[in-house]
């Protein structure tokens, strides 16, 4: 049967509005009213400090924003892990249960943008892959366009990896192919290193296209790279023990 | 019954303390915090803190609860209640209530399931474990001599809203305030002394008679973290019997025993195993055959049982992200934990040796008391906030039959994913949304939610469209799936339960399949997507072929409607590397006619044509 959906693109996440520039011009430099009490509001707090209602999520709002990060390639996770506990004490729904219904939905969606940015901000790959996102370039999605832009060679190359791990498959061979899973980790994270150093120039402003496409080529080797050594996990978990 | 128990409604009688209370399939168990410390209180006159959660409905209307009720299930097979908690939430068409041939279900009104029993009108599951809530209620007054009207009730982490919902309403029925329902594995870390105090990274791996579970928690400054959860339903402690009952019949050459015999053995066989716990030996008595086991053998034996905890904590900890050296503790949860040979894979699978200072069948109910004397004590009653995870991953159908993910297993709620989708076909006005739950790659394989149609997009060309699918799961779990058309804003929601009616076993049993059919998935999703490329370039070259054909030298053609055909014969079968190879080879073939298509193209937009015309 022909099935009528096709795979586009798309993003995990709470897409509340488009990632605003980063670096220069900062949301937090609007001021807006508190719903409830109508003060005025800087710096996107939260929850009003004057009456303590959940406010809702500022149009543009990042996944940093959402943890009160700056965008950065590297990040200190002590404080990550800090602003997601300390931000979820304040805005879980849980503690919502019996708020009128306005601010139960600010707190869902403070939430939902709050978890999201906790589970992608703490992965180095996924926050790199964020981070190009940020700055128009979203690889997250295997339809992106990317494999045209890679060296031919590269492409070989995983087909030849590839190739070899289906041969271990096949012989249900488990030592060689974490051999080659370890081979891959190393590569991908040199890879990574790569990206991250373009996304810092990107970041520090200045850096002109070439650091952006330096970082897109590095991410896509990495989705590969991550791709392989996910067969290889579905591979141990068939076969091992 | 003992006197105190006719005192309960006396008002005067002073109020004691929340309890916690484990409310198992097979034991159900009370406990309160007595001058600092956590305490399971006898249930029955022998000093016993196990009730067995047995319910039996007698001719002359009277309710029997615990081990007088299940000293009379073989004679009342049909009024005697044995696992309500597996109906617990569950509507008349689930599953469960075709599974279990013994009890009778009544017909009636509403969706709810009702057992037929003597005595009286038929129960709700809720109503039988009422009855349990309401004997451990009356005995821990007994204890006390004072009223216990408020309690914290244990659930499994996979309990969906319903079963919740359902627990909640037993609780009430059995005059008690439910002052939260909290989580097995989270209470068994309370019990370890894991308050707002502690903190740390702890596996709570709980064996119990017929499941197992296993979940990674995090408490750090009063959030209590679920970083992943997973479970095997038909795994336990009575595997163990069985694989002893099994040996020890073929030992004696008994070919096909009866069903009497069959129970006496595996009484006796569970005897031993308990003694084995403790000894290095023991004898195996039925119907005057005497059978000497040693631990050593019966390890042999049981052995591939405790194996198959092993995957499912492994992946559990690489879905929560952490290797086993970060985990600050091991807990065991269930009677099945006792077995030293459970201990000693437990060690070595971790890399630790496990917690168990704590009785592994009283753990549960000790941390319940535990969060139950927060909640009432202390003014810390916020302070601690669980931050819960969904089981099974949830998404939507692509072309093909392929679920792709939207939401993976184990993400923190609430969440939201959208994704853009196309259409497939010129002229396509309508596009149907499947949402699905389940980690299988194809959709068949996953359990489906709901189906809705989005009607209404402007007809255009095939990948013109851009359909927006967005899902959000808020802090119940539940989920809602919108669609809409971007270029026009046609759209178009639903609300969906993405656990109801999906037992904690049918959880457990997808996320098995998913590692026994890894290999099998990643075949046929190749295989498909193999399938849709054939029919793109099958389409294209048919296309180009009849457009052009001036172009093509009739050995060429030949040679291509040769290869064609070996594709669209391919494609029918199931070799997905053969269909690949067939495919990369057409495109070669191909190749010299599509570049005189291409010039020609080129060519004739010089001279003024657009390439649309072509």
């Amino acid at each position: 049967m022909r099935r009528e959906l096709l795979r586009l693109s798309g993003v995990r996440g709470v897409p509340a509005g488009r990632p605003g520039a980063i670096g220069d011009e900062r949301r937090t430099d609007r001021t807006v009213e508190c719903w409830n009490c109508q003060t005025e509001l800087d710096d996107a707090p939260v929850v009003c400090p004057r009456c303590g209602k959940v406010q809702p999520v500022p149009a543009g709002a990042t996944l940093f924003d959402a943890l009160g990060l700056r965008a950065a390639v590297d990040v200190d996770l002590a404080a990550l892990e800090r602003a997601y506990r300390e931000r979820s004490l304040l805005v879980h729904p849980d503690r919502f249960a019996t708020a009128q219904a306005r601010e139960r939905r600010f707190a869902l969606e403070q939430s939902t943008l709050l978890n999201d940015a906790y589970r992608t901000l703490r992965d180095r790959a996924a926050r790199d892959f964020y981070l190009l996102k940020l700055h128009g370039r979203d690889l997250t999605r295997e339809d992106s366009g990317t494999r045209e832009d890679l060296p031919l060679a590269f492409l070989e190359e995983v087909m030849e990896l590839r190739e070899a791990l289906d041969a271990h498959r096949g012989a249900g061979a488990l030592e060689p192919a974490r051999a080659m899973a370890g081979d891959v980790g190393r590569r991908r994270s040199a890879s990574l290193a790569e990206a991250e150093t373009a996304l810092r120039q990107l970041l520090a402003g200045g850096a002109g296209p070439s650091a952006l496409e330096a970082a897109g080529h590095a991410l896509a080797r990495v989705r590969y790279f991550t791709r392989f050594l996910e067969e290889v996990e579905a591979m141990e978990e068939a076969l091992g023990p | 019954m003992t006197r105190g128990l006719l005192q309960i409604h006396d008002p005067l009688r002073p109020k004691g303390p929340a309890v916690g209370i484990d409310l198992g399939t097979t034991n159900s168990l009370v406990a309160a915090v007595l001058r600092g410390k956590p305490v399971c209180i006898p249930v029955d006159d022998a000093g016993g803190v196990l009730l067995p959660s047995v319910v039996h409905y007698a001719e002359d209307g009277s309710v029997v609860v615990g081990a007088p009720a299940r000293a009379r299930a073989a004679e009342f097979p049909t009024t005697t209640l044995a696992s309500a908690k597996r109906f617990m939430g569950k509507g008349k068409a689930d599953a469960e209530t075709r599974k279990l041939g013994a009890y009778r279900f009544a017909e009636g009104a509403g969706d709810v399931v009702r057992f037929e029993v003597a005595g009286g009108a038929p129960v709700t599951p809720i109503e039988v474990s009422a009855e349990i809530l309401r004997t451990l209620k009356r005995r821990a007054e007994a204890h006390f001599s004072a009223r216990v009207e408020q309690a914290v009730i244990t659930v499994p982490a996979y309990f969906d809203d319903a079963q919740r919902q359902a627990t909640r309403d037993a609780g009430r029925l059995a005059g008690l305030e439910v002052l939260r329902l909290l989580n097995e594995p989270t209470a068994a870390a309370l019990a370890y002394g894991l308050d707002k105090g502690s903190q740390g990274t702890f596996a709570v791996y709980d064996l119990g008679g017929g499941t197992f579970d296993v979940s990674i928690l995090q408490l750090v400054e009063g959030v209590f973290q679920v970083r992943s959860t997973g479970g095997d339903s038909a795994l336990g402690g009575d595997d163990f019997d069985r694989a002893i009952a099994e040996q020890v019949l073929e030992a004696r050459g008994l070919g096909s025993p009866s069903p009497a015999q069959v129970t006496r053995l595996l009484a006796a066989a569970r005897a031993a195993k308990e003694a084995l716990t403790v000894h290095d030996s023991t004898v195996l008595e039925v119907e005057g055959h005497r059978t000497e086991l040693t631990r050593a053998q019966v390890e042999g034996w049981i052995a591939p049982w405790i194996q198959k905890t092993g995957p499912v904590c492994r992946r559990a900890l690489r879905d929560a992200g952490l290797s086993r050296e970060e985990l600050d503790g091991v807990i065991l949860v269930g009677g099945a934990t006792r077995v030293p040979a459970v201990r000693r894979f437990v060690e070595e699978l971790f890399g630790r040796a496990p917690l168990a200072d704590i009785d592994p069948d009283q753990v549960v109910a000790l941390g319940a008391a535990v969060q139950a004397d927060l909640l009432t004590n202390a003014q810390r009653q916020d302070e601690v906030l669980l931050l819960d995870v969904i089981p099974l991953s949830l998404g939507l159908e692509t072309m093909g039959g392929v679920a792709e993910k939207l939401i993976p297993r184990n993400t923190t709620i609430p969440a939201a994913a959208s994704q853009v989708f196309t259409t497939f076909q010129d002229g396509q006005t309508g596009l149907d949304i499947h949402v699905v739950q389940g980690e299988r790659e194809l959709v068949a394989d996953c359990r489906s939610l709901a189906r809705f149609r989005l009607s209404g997009i402007p007809p255009l060309a095939a990948g013109m469209a851009r359909v927006e699918v967005r899902f959000e799961v808020n802090a119940d779990g539940l989920l809602s799936v919108s669609a809409r058309e971007l270029s026009t804003g046609v759209a178009q929601s639903i609300t969906v339960k993405p656990t109801h009616g999906l037992t904690d076993e049918q959880v457990e049993q997808m996320l098995l399949d998913s590692i026994e059919h890894a290999e099998e998935d990643l075949q046929a999703r190749l295989l498909v997507e193999q399938r849709v490329e054939a029919e793109r370039v099958l389409a294209d070259a048919a296309k180009q072929l009849h457009e052009n054909a001036d172009l093509v030298e009739p050995p060429e053609r030949t040679e291509l409607e040769a290869v064609m055909a070996e594709v669209k014969r391919l494609a029918a079968g199931t070799d997905a590397d053969a269909l690949r190879e067939a495919i990369h080879l057409l495109d070669e073939l191909a190749k010299p006619f599509l570049e005189r298509v291409m010039n020609r193209a080129m060519n004739r937009a010089l001279a003024g044509h657009s390439v649309e015309q072509v």
